[in-house]
Parts: structure tokens; C-alpha cells; sequence
């Protein structure tokens, strides 16, 4: 079987839960006859039709309010934003509509809320980001950020089966550049848990999305020089997996948490928290971030690349860490 | 729920003005009277208030006929109304009494509008109500009950205690979608209910209000045009009661009349006297109807006056007497009363006694087992975050064919195109 791309895993997950239940459907900004801006859904509208595949107005508040309303019927929409910085736009209709209708009065949200999200392709301010955290702090939300095709696909089809406002976040970087074998079943990865991606004993390097891809890099270089990372990919922020981060703390002792977004309350500041709530006592030094600049994106590339964490900040870091 | 009177409906005559064909959208305007004064800003010995210019002396119009309404159904929707306004008499008084948690928001001077607007609806139309309109959710089968206990906090709430006010809806049995405190959301809401059914086969109704003020918003412009766009069947009510809390309506926006906003989204407008019942209900009717067909979205603007302030708090001082006092004149109950019991004498003075006799003992019961109804215990606010899958089930309601096997397999082709960013 040929390996396919992240973005190929996303589009067969989404088509083959589409052939699955006749309730799965489509909205968004030209995500019809020209297939949405990254061809996610390029050839969905002449297998579905344009009942299921709808394009919609720029307008993402109404887009997301009416598939809220859809989702009230029984149906499960799946929203594409153009670009994820686009969802600040629908800000207000994610956190006070869809989040909070289960807690308020009993009515589901099963909407997907799918985009790209991420750097390192020079897209500036406004197509780069990483907004995860706006809906990490909106109790009622699940937050999932995969790292890898297998994963990708495995968690869109859980995404869409889940009862729940489930933010999809792909990291458009990733969308072309890894690749893998996938198993032909219907598989599904479950939200909510983690994955260790690379087994070790020194130092814990728990990142997720485009970064788990740093943190291996990082890891390769490390054990070179003998030192064992373990790279704990998170996949999934909100609700987020206490038990994997303890269990490697209480491996490793050492942690290092690694993300694209920005530093100041990322979600290593809340990793941070669960740690010393959760493994105090076995930890052997202080929980180190490595996170961008607390900063727009900036569009230059020398900029951008300065912005991003790198591979070669992980190492010193840890390097730093097995003094202790 | 409404009578099963309610499906008798007469032949629509060829009196008064009917909302046009398709293609041909303007204004179309029920009222039998055009008021002619606006709200300006005034300053005296340097303090500013307000204060309405124009004649204000015109006499009360007449009730418009209803082309559909059967004489019984006059009657339930005058009941839903003494409902609704004598249920917030008693609210008002609860909350004097300490007994309510928070605000009370009121609809006085509005019951006309909510009450004959939701009459219109089918079983399987849906609602979503904003703040005032707490008599569209008794004539969609909530009770007052439901309304109080939601107003007290209490256990036994449709939201268990977790949300206040008209803020509860169910998408089982009523078809009711809950409102948010921002304004404008419930459009798109209604217009993808309207999609969702429509998905699944059916063409169906899905109303919701606005005010002068919440149409002001964003999110406004962008669900009507999206139900526009799509043609769902959205019946929208603008209620212009003048008063977006203390803000005249000359200060939220420039157009004469808020139907005009319908031209502007390609969707027929209708322009109702919203203290005539019998004007909302037809134009409510026709609207529902249309989005029944499957034609599309229809606005009406009805105009009216809020009759108390913003909530209970607010003495509305701001709102200029002679204004109050033109519109007391034509207070939505008592032109609908005399209506049936003087001009077309469908209802004795007897018979009103002993239905307003009626509606009091309903509060009064409902009342009693809201007061004594418990609070929630302090964990209960706890959980209920997500949707669990043993919760609800979530099936499409009008029911969906499954997808026939496709002769050839549909096999997903790879994507080669060229993307915007790589």
C-alpha cells in the first residue's frame, strides 16, 4: 500500500464517514466545485452533491451559528475555515453557542470545526496562527491537534462521531510533507488521549501538532550523544490527558513542553500546573517551555524561523536538564 | 401546545395586502395606522433627554381582520396573551417578594406579537425566542411554571438551575432553540434548523425575533443573508419596540422602517402594527407558509412599544410621556378583548371573566409549585459539560435515507492540486 500525505489521511477520513452516515455533511468557504483552498475537499461535491457539500457567504459567525441549528435536527456538520485564524471571527457563536448548549439546556452541539492552523510557510500574521488556547479555556469544547497521518485520519472520524463542539486543528505544514502507510480498516483514535511517540528514560519532551516533528528531530540528535528523550505527542489539548503526562514524569523526572503557540499561556503554562498538581514530588528539576515569541507571526522568513521553536533549542535544553 | 382548532384555517380572501411572488420583493404594509413622530434628543438648562415629535393625538385604529383566523382561535390567542402579561404580574411580584433570582425581563405591550406569531407555527416548525418573548414559549408548550422556576433558580428548571430566564428550549417535543444573551445569534441558528430539515426532506418554518437593537449587530447581517442566500424558510419578526434599553431607535439606525432591511437581502418584508394580534398572526402565517413551500425567508418588522423598562430595574424614565401614554392607548390585550367581546361578540363578558378567572388559577397553582419547589444542591454544578452518548441521542429528527450503495465504489481520488500555501 502507498504511504498517503496528513492532508490525504484528513480528506479519506472525512469522505469514508460521509459514506458512513448519511447525517455527515459539509459547510464552508469555497469547499465545492474548487475544492477549498488546500483541496481537502477537492471532488466531494460531485461524489455528494451540493446538499453535502456546501459553500457558503464569508460570513464564519452564521456559518457556525446554522450549523449548530443543522446539529439541533440530528445532523453532524463539518465547518471548514479557510484558515483557522478565521475562527475568531465565529469567536462569540463557538464559546457562548455551541460550547455551552449541552451545560445550558441540554442540546448536543456534534459540529467539527476544521481548519489549518500553524506556521513555517510564511503566511504572516493572519494565516499562520495557533489559536488553540481561545478554546482550551471554553469548558464544553474538545481541542484535537494531530501530529501524524495515522493520527489524522483516526481522529477526524472520532471528531465526527463525537456528540460535542470538536475544534480539528491541521497543522497546514504538515499537510504535504509526512506521509505513512495507513491501515485500510476503519480505524479511530480516541479524543482525549495521548500517544508516546518515542520511548526514553532522560527527559520528557511533550509537544503535539507540527512540533512532535521538532521533538523527534531533537530526539535523534540527543540520543546521539546519549542522552534518551521521551516524546509524549498529546494529540489531543482539551480535554487533556493528565494520566500520559504524569506517567512520564514519574518516568523521566524531567520535562521539557514544547509548542508553536505562543508562550504566555500556552498550554505548557496549564501542562506545567497538571505536573505539579499531579507528579510533584517526581520531578527532579524545573518544567522548561519552549515556545514562539509572545508576538505576531511575522511574515519575513529569517523572522518566522527566529519566531518558531527549532529542533536545536530542544537539545540545549535538554542538555541544560541532565545537569540536574 | 395549540388546539387541533388551530389546523382549521378559513380560505385566504382578497382582503387586505398579501406578501407578493417571488422575484417581486417591496414592502408590503398591514397597518391601518401610520404614527408619525420621531424621538429626538433635547437639552434643557444643560441636561439632555428625550422627547417625541409629532402628532400623537390620532385615535386607536381598529383591529385588522384576520384572513385566516376562525373565531376560536381569536379566543386561544387572546388567552395566551392574559397569560403571558398576568404570568410577569406575578413574576414582578415574586421578585418584589425576594423570591427571584436576578432580573425579570417583561414583554409588556409586546404579548400581541409573541403570542399570535407563535401561534403560527406547526408541530414540527421550530421557535427561538429572544428575552421578551415568554408568551411564544407558553403557546409552544412550556408552562408558566417552567418560566418561574427558571426565574428562581430551581432544581426543577428545564436548565436545572444553570441558566435564567426565557434561556431553555427543547429540540424533542416543543422544536424550541435556547437564546444566548448576544444579540442577532438565533438567525443563523433558525436558519440552519431550516437546513437541517430541508437535508432531510423537509421544508419547515423556523422563527425567531430580533429588536430594533439587536438588529444593529454583525451576526444580523450575516444569518440573514446566509438564509437568504439559501432560501430558508427563516420567519424573521423585528420587534421595533423603540427602545433598545435606553437608546431610541434614531440612534440605531437611519433607515424609516426596519422592513426596508428585507429589500436589501433579496427576502419579501412585511410591516405589522404589533399591538394588533390579528396583523401579526396573518403576516406570521403568510411567512411560515412561504418558508413551508420552500420559497424562503420572510422579515416582519412589528411595531410596538416596550412597555416597561429593559428589566425589572429600569423605571424607564428616558422614554418621553406623551410616547408612553399613545402607546397605553393601544395596549395589545385590551384592543384584542374589546375586539372580541364588544365588536365581533365571539366572547361574552361572562365567558372573559371566567377565562381571566381560568388563567389566574393556572398561575396561582403553578406559582404555589414553583415556590415550593426545591433549589439545586451545589454539586449539580458539576458535569453536564459534554455530551456523553448515553445523555441524548442524536438521530436526524425528520428522519434521513440511508445512502444507497453506489454501483461502482466511490473511491477517493488523491488531491494533486495547486494549494494557496505550501
Amino acid at each position: 500500500m502507498a504511504a498517503i500525505t496528513y492532508l490525504e489521511a484528513i480528506r479519506q477520513g472525512i469522505w469514508e464517514e460521509m459514506e458512513r452516515d448519511p447525517a455527515v455533511f459539509c459547510m464552508g468557504e469555497d469547499i465545492g466545485v474548487y475544492g477549498g483552498a488546500f483541496k481537502v475537499t477537492e471532488g466531494f461535491i460531485h461524489h455528494f452533491g451540493p446538499e453535502r457539500v456546501i459553500d457558503t457567504p464569508i460570513a464564519e459567525g452564521a456559518l457556525v451559528n446554522a450549523a449548530f441549528g443543522a446539529g439541533l435536527t440530528g445532523l453532524r456538520p463539518v465547518v471548514e475555515f479557510q484558515f483557522i485564524d478565521f475562527i475568531v471571527c465565529a469567536f462569540n457563536q463557538i464559546t457562548n453557542m455551541l460550547a455551552k448548549s449541552h451545560y445550558r439546556w441540554g442540546a448536543p452541539a456534534p459540529v467539527v470545526l476544521r481548519g489549518p492552523c500553524g506556521g513555517g510557510v510564511h503566511g504572516g500574521p493572519f494565516h499562520s496562527q495557533n489559536p488553540e488556547m481561545y478554546f482550551v479555556h471554553t469548558p464544553g469544547m474538545k481541542v484535537v491537534a494531530p501530529g501524524t497521518a495515522y493520527d489524522a485520519k483516526g481522529l477526524i472520524k472520532s471528531a465526527i462521531r463525537d456528540n460535542n463542539p470538536v475544534l480539528f486543528l491541521e497543522h497546514k505544514f504538515l499537510y504535504r510533507r509526512i506521509k505513512e502507510e495507513l491501515p485500510a480498516d476503519d480505524y479511530v483514535v480516541p479524543l482525549g488521549k495521548a500517544r508516546v511517540a518515542r520511548e526514553g528514560r532522560d527527559v520528557s519532551v511533550i509537544t503535539y501538532a507540527a512540533m512532535l516533528q521538532v521533538a523527534l528531530e531533537a530526539a535523534e540528535a540527543l540520543a546521539r550523544e546519549g542522552i534518551e528523550p521521551e516524546v509524549i505527542d498529546l494529540r489531543t489539548l482539551l480535554p487533556l490527558d493528565r494520566e500520559a503526562i504524569a506517567d512520564t514524569v514519574k518516568k523521566t523526572n524531567k520535562v521539557i513542553v514544547l509548542h508553536e503557540d505562543t508562550r504566555t499561556a500556552g498550554i505548557a503554562g496549564e501542562i506545567a500546573a497538571v505536573i505539579n498538581e499531579d507528579a510533584f514530588d517526581w520531578l527532579d528539576a524545573p518544567i522548561v517551555r519552549i515556545a514562539s515569541l509572545d508576538t505576531p507571526v511575522p511574515f519575513s522568513p529569517p523572522m518566522e524561523e527566529f519566531f518558531l521553536p527549532k529542533a536545536a533549542d530542544v537539545v540545549r535544553e535538554a542538555r541544560r536538564l541532565k545537569s540536574y | 401546545m395549540k388546539s387541533p382548532s388551530h389546523k382549521k384555517r378559513a380560505a385566504p380572501s382578497s382582503r387586505g395586502p398579501s406578501t407578493p411572488a417571488a422575484g417581486a420583493f417591496g414592502i408590503v404594509d398591514c397597518r391601518l395606522e401610520k404614527p408619525d413622530y420621531r424621538v429626538v434628543e433635547v437639552t434643557r438648562n444643560g441636561e439632555f433627554s428625550y422627547e417625541a415629535r409629532g402628532d400623537l393625538s390620532a385615535p386607536v385604529p381598529p383591529i385588522r381582520e384576520s384572513r385566516y383566523l376562525t373565531p376560536k382561535q381569536h379566543v386561544e390567542i387572546y388567552r395566551w396573551m392574559l397569560l403571558n402579561r398576568r404570568m410577569e404580574a406575578a413574576l414582578e411580584n415574586l421578585y418584589k417578594q425576594g423570591k427571584v433570582v436576578g432580573g425579570v425581563y417583561f414583554g409588556l405591550g409586546q404579548e400581541g406579537c409573541s403570542c399570535a406569531s407563535a401561534y403560527a407555527l406547526d408541530k414540527d416548525d421550530w421557535l427561538a425566542p429572544m428575552i421578551r418573548n415568554q408568551g411564544s414559549l407558553l403557546v409552544r408548550g412550556f408552562s408558566p411554571r417552567d418560566i418561574m422556576m427558571q426565574y428562581m433558580a430551581k432544581a426543577g428548571s428545564p436548565t436545572k438551575g444553570r441558566d435564567a430566564s426565557s434561556h431553555f428550549g427543547d429540540i424533542y417535543e416543543r422544536n424550541v432553540a435556547a437564546p444566548t444573551s448576544m444579540l442577532g445569534e438565533l438567525i443563523g441558528v433558525m436558519a440552519g434548523v431550516a437546513l437541517g430539515a430541508r437535508y432531510q426532506g423537509r421544508n419547515i418554518a423556523c422563527m425567531t425575533y430580533i429588536g430594533d437593537g439587536g438588529q444593529s449587530t454583525g451576526i444580523f447581517h450575516e444569518s440573514l443573508n446566509f438564509a437568504a442566500v439559501q432560501k430558508l424558510g427563516l420567519v424573521l419578526i423585528v420587534e421595533n419596540n423603540l427602545w433598545g434599553y435606553s437608546t431610541p431607535t434614531e440612534r440605531q439606525f437611519a433607515i424609516k422602517d426596519l422592513a426596508q432591511r428585507a429589500i436589501a437581502y433579496g427576502i419579501p418584508g412585511v410591516i405589522v402594527d404589533g399591538t394588533d394580534a390579528c396583523q401579526v398572526y396573518d403576516a406570521a402565517h403568510e411567512a411560515c407558509e412561504r418558508g413551508r413551500r420552500g420559497e424562503g425567508a420572510t422579515l416582519i418588522e412589528a411595531k410596538m412599544m416596550r412597555m416597561k423598562g429593559h428589566a425589572i430595574h429600569d423605571a424607564a424614565q428616558y422614554v418621553p410621556r406623551p410616547l408612553l401614554e399613545y402607546w397605553q392607548k393601544r395596549d395589545p390585550i385590551a384592543r384584542l378583548e374589546s375586539y372580541l367581546v364588544k365588536v365581533k361578540k365571539w366572547l361574552t363578558a361572562a365567558e372573559n371573566r371566567a377565562l381571566i378567572e381560568d388563567v389566574e388559577k393556572q398561575l396561582e397553582a403553578d406559582r404555589n409549585f414553583a415556590e415550593a419547589s426545591p433549589m439545586p444542591v451545589p454539586e449539580a454544578a458539576a458535569g453536564g459539560v459534554y455530551c456523553d452518548g448515553t445523555c441524548h441521542e442524536i438521530r436526524p429528527k425528520y428522519g434521513l435515507k440511508e445512502i444507497k450503495a453506489k454501483a461502482a465504489a466511490a473511491k477517493i481520488k488523491e488531491s494533486q492540486a495547486a494549494v494557496h500555501l505550501k
